[in-house]
């Protein structure tokens, strides 16, 4: 059975409504990675009320929602309190933590809904939002394996895979590949070989059917941004390269970003990927956009 | 500005920003499709949904092999109009990029089988 996957916000940082961000779209993050009726939902930024409004549509209804956050920036939840579901009987959020009792994403959540922020109270919503677990970072879910690990973000971040069978969908984003000694930057002119990136990452994006990844930069922007937690677009694809990956969807898209400059930046990225021999099929997440694997 | 103090010649003004902006969301969307040697074919949306395919009663007819009898199909919402694979055989190019469904903008190229569509928002 395929696995479907849809871009709901794609924009990093804040929202970002302008004629120039219409094709990408200028919600801030939100996918929803889809194996039959089991829903995972990632990150809750502004994309989470469009997301929110179409699962109503939906027939048969879905009813239980497995919502994964990669941390707590603001981007990352501000939409939260805006997802339809939420009052909506008969649905249950489940919001996962790391490991067992780890409650920390659902008591999050649970602040960003006190009064001095938003009218309607976290209590309001009884049990239709609740705090799940993995297990040492993994746990099965209706037999897809959810894996979760650790990003390069200040205060931290996490990542996730979703796995089944020899389907497999990586969502890495908020993560800063960062350079290493000798490495030619800022490679302008993309002659440079491919650049180190952390085994670990590798290991999970390995033969990844589509690898949602952080490229908020291109090589001359990143300059004047290095250490502020995440990639060029050209660290970005070589870790593609280097695990396998079958497509690549540059994600977190820079507020700056208008949509003839994201053009740019797949165009630049795409070039790359051929340069070294690789068949890796790259595009930029676009809000509004499901594609199937 | 206060409704109370709107002179004549104000109210015209948004009177006329008001009627200008629902002929815009009102416009329909159109394609414009390539295929095979011939010149482009414009093609206006109608209704609120529209197949794409090589059937005779796809109202976006294509030609090739390559097509499936339902391939695709158009659907408005709103004032957009999304694009949908109908699960088949050779899929549904967005830019270059295989989609299963999208909403479109302004320009978009799009592939189905060896027909390419270019989508002019309404």
């Amino acid at each position: 059975m395929p696995v479907f996957v849809k871009f709901w916000g794609t924009r990093g940082s804040i929202p970002t409504p302008a004629s120039w961000t219409r094709v990408y779209g200028g919600n801030t993050p939100c996918v929803e990675v889809r194996f039959d009726d089991t829903i995972f939902v990632c990150d809750a930024g502004s994309g989470i009320r469009e997301l929110g409004k179409d699962l109503l549509t939906r027939r048969p209804a879905p009813k239980d929602l497995h919502l994964f956050l990669t941390h707590s920036h603001w981007d990352h939840i501000q939409g939260f309190p805006f997802f339809a579901p939420l009052y909506h009987p008969g649905m249950k959020i489940r919001v996962y933590g790391k490991q067992v009792k780890d409650d920390s994403p659902y008591q999050l959540l649970s602040g960003q809904m006190s009064s001095s922020y938003f009218p309607v109270s976290f209590q309001d919503l009884g049990d239709r939002v609740v705090a799940d677990y993995l297990h040492e970072g993994r746990k099965d879910i209706n037999g897809v394996s959810v894996n979760a690990f650790a990003l390069n973000h200040p205060g931290g971040c996490v990542g996730y895979s979703f796995a089944r069978g020899a389907s497999k969908i990586v969502y890495m984003t908020d993560n800063e590949l960062e350079l290493q000694p000798g490495e030619l930057f800022p490679d302008l002119e993309d002659a440079g070989p491919l650049r180190q990136v952390p085994d670990d990452l590798v290991a999970v994006a390995l033969k990844a059917d589509l690898l949602i990844i952080d490229a908020q930069y291109d090589e001359k922007s990143y300059a004047g941004r290095i250490k502020w937690g995440h990639s060029s677009c050209f660290s970005a694809t070589d870790l593609a390269i280097r695990a396998q990956v079958k497509n690549l969807a540059l994600f977190h898209h820079d507020p700056e970003d208008t949509d003839s400059g994201i053009d740019e930046k797949v165009m630049s990225c795409r070039r790359r990927a051929a340069r070294h021999g690789s068949k890796l099929a790259i595009c930029a997440a676009r809000e509004g956009v499901e594609m199937k694997f | 500005m206060h409704l109370t103090n709107m002179t004549e010649y104000d109210a015209t003004i948004t009177g006329n920003a008001q009627i200008l902006r629902r002929q815009r969301d009102s416009r329909r969307h159109s394609l414009e499709q390539f295929e095979g040697d011939g010149g482009a074919r414009v093609i206006t949306l109608e209704g609120t949904e529209m197949v794409i395919g090589r059937s005779p009663d796809a109202q976006v007819r294509l030609s090739s092999k390559r097509a499936s009898r339902q391939h695709a199909f158009l659907r408005l919402y709103n004032t957009d109009c999304m694009l949908f694979d109908n699960d088949s055989h050779n899929g549904v190019f967005l830019n270059g990029v295989k989609v299963y469904s999208a909403v479109l903008r302004d320009g978009d190229v799009i592939q189905v089988a060896d027909s390419i569509f270019v989508y002019s928002e309404g």
